[in-house]
């Protein structure tokens, strides 16, 4: 469903993905994880068609995001880490907006609009506006409009920030149900716990590039680690062992 | 004081950065801005000199008029600064961003106040200091000045800019308390504007022009009368004229008593809004915390236009403009600007209403038609600047927003034609306004009506395509103020094709209604040459307003798809 191919971005000199390379089946959850700056948003950006990449490819449903960027868009319902929207609509009328932007027939979302609302708990706030949302309430909101055109594939950016535990929980099992359906779910997270407790398969990313790749056991197998080791000891395994060493600490008086 | 100073060194040190930045398109444009001040700050100098050099040159009233006219100064800079310190305040004191981390730190707020007011009295005041300079050394030099009036004036400034900062900042204070601070915010930005606009139609209808007039000559005496009231007393611009005036007329006065006066009251005023701020700030400010649960009018009638309007467009389209619709209606700061218009457009229109065609030379028909024309243009010019107002930025308001675009199966090239349609009826429905009133006043020729009408119907099109094209070619997606963008490089570029372009339309037009004319008048019928020549013409014209149309929309498009990476 979601094909990358030797994924590159170069800003000036500096490598910020590094060759990528991933394949990822038809309902599955993946777990897109790395410690800051290695380069999960630019491969996430990249994925949606917000950023050029300096070389590779995204097959998204069969189509290159490059070549056949609607087509490929199509299928993609996009959740980013912190949610930009119109504020001066309210979220019924964004959700609307967004049905429209994916042509969706006017006598159809109407229904489909009270649903989310209701799926995300936003019904008593449709008619306000966002400007008055809080942080979690508009990240649901996102969420509500990336699944309004029944999307084949769902990226997600740090799906936990800011929603509370209810709201958390409810995401959760909302990823679940629909990837049941068969929609797959690209995610990047630093929740190990949500990575661990729900993703199929996880890629962990440092210096731009992919350094882990496989099921929570390949993984606990590649570092030696046993059964019911958790994934924080596995992935802080992981990525110390590629990072280089620093060469030196000043002591923190 | 300490703290006060610590409070302060952010501002300080972003400034420092931002002028140590290396980046060369930064100084360029720093460097053009500099410029641009320097120019207006010697047009200030001059204007003023002459002014006062004419007062001068008067006999009796003409140390009368100088006086007058430095405590008008004094009067206009005071209200502007106290409107500015009211605006600046609001977000100094209460919509800041770091005011949340400021809070947090052990900090007596008397401090926070302390450091809020230097940076209020700073923010609003710097511009108004800095072109004032000139009218103040205008005078300087007008009266052969010593050095000690200009140590003087730096002397007695500080507190007359410290007491419209004090009332600006109470003021402020005790309406947060009333009002959610954003309100407030929104009700002051419109109020300025509305001030604006009835201080420009007040002027105009008191008609300038009559001044030179022989006939208004009566009215000299009660002007005298009125030069010899002096101002209020109470007021700091008579404080402030009269701590200044004795050092440039060279008379005795109480400059020293006047100064003390302003001192005093400005202290006081910085001391009465603290003990005031300890009661009243906390409060004000925990309350524009508050959620604000925004109502809105959800009137049907209004949705249905919107539904009326756009439901010829593919969803696509029709969502997009549905958005900028209730968006423009809901935003305070861009529904107000309507009310400029309007007074922009009665001034124009009043305009032509008292044009004395009757008294000229030139025969009535002749000039009617030669204005007519030279309205088409003027109303192409009024339509670039609503244009770059309105137009031009539609692209980079979407701001932060845009990932929503750039994630969505919507082509650039739709969505920028969604940008040129929801500008068009709007503005189509404001140049017929201006063409056909303006032309009704004027008495014009049935032709002339036609023509004029159709040609700015069609250039109409033209200046949003270029307005829509230009501005998706330099997307500000950051920018917080979109007044502004009309003001930056590229709405430069859009101006100067805009003009050019109404330029070429009028000038193609021009030669041919000309010969029409000539021929009308002379009763001779035009040549099959010349025929063709006014046919290629509107051809020419009408080849010209396509390209206006869809090169800069083209160009935009590409731009915009070629952008490395979207916000």
């Amino acid at each position: 469903m979601i094909q990358l191919i030797g994924l590159t971005k170069k800003y000036s000199k500096v490598k910020a993905i590094d060759g990528i390379n991933l394949e990822i089946k038809p309902g599955e959850i993946f777990g897109f994880l790395g410690p800051n700056g290695a380069g999960k948003t630019t491969t996430i950006k990249i994925m949606v068609g917000l950023l050029k990449p300096t070389s590779g490819r995204v097959i998204i449903d069969g189509n290159d995001i490059a070549k056949n960027p609607l087509e490929a868009k199509k299928a993609v319902g996009f959740i980013p880490d912190r949610p930009f929207l119109y504020e001066k609509l309210t979220g019924k009328e964004f959700l609307r907006f967004m049905a429209g932007l994916y042509s969706i027939d006017t006598n159809s979302y109407e229904s489909k609009i009270s649903e989310l609302l209701e799926l995300f708990e936003l019904t008593e706030w449709g008619d306000e506006l966002i400007e008055g949302y809080s942080h979690g309430m508009q990240q649901r909101l996102v969420m509500s409009s990336a699944l309004i055109h029944n999307p084949k594939v769902i990226i997600v950016d740090e799906p936990m920030v800011g929603l509370d535990p209810r709201g958390a929980r409810l995401v959760k099992e909302i990823f679940k149900a629909i990837s049941s359906k068969g929609t797959t779910i690209f995610m990047s997270t630093h929740t190990l716990e949500i990575a661990e407790e729900m993703c199929d398969r996880i890629a962990i990313i440092q210096e731009g590039k992919v350094i882990a790749l496989g099921t929570m056991d390949q993984l606990r197998n590649k570092v030696d680690a046993s059964k019911d080791q958790r994934l924080e000891s596995v992935f802080l395994a992981l990525t110390e062992t590629f990072a280089q060493p620093a060469e030196s600490f000043e002591e923190v008086p | 004081m300490g703290k006060v100073t610590l409070l302060l060194t952010p501002r300080l040190i972003s400034l420092k950065n931002r002028i140590n930045s290396r980046d060369r398109w930064e100084m360029a444009k720093a460097i053009m801005l500099l410029l641009l001040a320097v120019c207006f700050w010697i047009g200030i100098f001059i204007g003023v000199y002459r002014v006062l050099t004419y007062f001068q040159g008067i006999e009796v009233i003409g140390d009368m008029l100088t006086r007058r006219l430095l405590s008008m100064v004094f009067l206009t800079f005071f209200s502007i600064l106290l409107f500015s310190n009211v605006i600046t305040s609001l977000s100094t004191f209460y919509l800041s961003d770091d005011l949340n981390l400021i809070h947090s730190a052990p900090v007596p707020l008397g401090r926070i106040y302390l450091a809020r007011f230097i940076e209020t009295t700073v923010d609003s005041s710097w511009m108004v200091l800095l072109f004032g300079l000139p009218v103040f050394i205008a005078y300087g030099f007008v009266y052969s000045a010593s050095f000690t009036y200009y140590l003087w004036l730096m002397v007695v400034i500080i507190p007359f800019l410290i007491i419209p900062a004090g009332l600006g900042i109470t003021l402020t204070m005790v309406l947060v308390n009333v009002f959610p601070a954003k309100r407030t915010k929104d009700i002051f930005l419109l109020l300025s504007i509305v001030a604006v606009i009835i201080l420009y139609l007040l002027f105009r209808f008191l008609r300038p022009e009559k001044l030179v007039d022989p006939e208004a000559f009566s009215a000299v005496a009660a002007y005298l009368t009125a030069l010899k009231t002096p101002s209020s007393p109470f007021l700091p611009n008579h404080w402030a004229t009269e701590a200044i005036l004795p050092l440039l007329q060279n008379y005795e006065g109480s400059p020293v008593f006047f100064f003390l006066l302003l001192l005093s009251t400005g202290l006081a005023l910085i001391v009465i809004g603290n003990y005031l701020s300890s009661h009243l700030y906390y409060d004000g400010w925990s309350k524009s915390q508050e959620a604000k649960k925004s109502t809105i009018s959800k009137t049907m009638v209004i949705e249905r236009l919107i539904t009326f309007f756009t439901r010829y467009f593919s969803p696509q389209t029709r969502a997009l403009m549905t958005k900028d619709i209730k968006t423009f209606f809901r935003d305070t700061t861009q529904w107000s600007q309507l009310f400029l218009l309007a007074a922009l457009v009665v001034v124009y229109l009043y305009n032509f209403s008292v044009l004395p065609l009757d008294r000229s030379p030139i025969p009535t028909f002749y000039l009617q038609n030669l204005i007519s024309f030279l309205n088409m243009g003027l109303a192409g010019f009024v339509l670039s600047a609503v244009a770059a107002r309105f137009a031009f930025p539609a692209v980079s308001l979407e701001g932060p927003s845009f990932w929503i675009i750039g994630t969505s199966p919507i082509t650039i090239r739709g969505f920028l034609w969604s940008k040129f349609f929801t500008n068009l009826l709007p503005l189509l429905v404001l140049a017929e306004t201006i063409i056909i009133l303006s032309n009704y006043l004027l008495k014009v020729s049935n032709f002339m009506m036609l023509l004029s009408s159709l040609t700015v119907f069609f250039m109409t099109f033209g200046i949003i395509g270029l307005a829509i094209g230009i501005g998706a070619s330099y997307p500000r997606f950051k920018v917080e103020n979109v007044a502004k963008m009309a003001t930056s490089f590229g709405g430069a570029v859009y101006m100067i094709c805009s003009m050019i372009f109404i330029g070429l339309i009028v000038i193609l037009e021009a030669w041919p209604v000309y010969l029409i004319f000539i021929s009308q008048i002379t009763h001779r019928p035009l040549a099959l040459s010349q025929w063709t020549a006014i046919w290629l013409s509107f051809f020419a014209v009408g080849v010209i307003n396509i390209l206006a149309i869809f090169l800069p929309m083209k160009i935009g498009a590409m731009k915009l798809s070629e952008m490395e990476e979207y916000p």
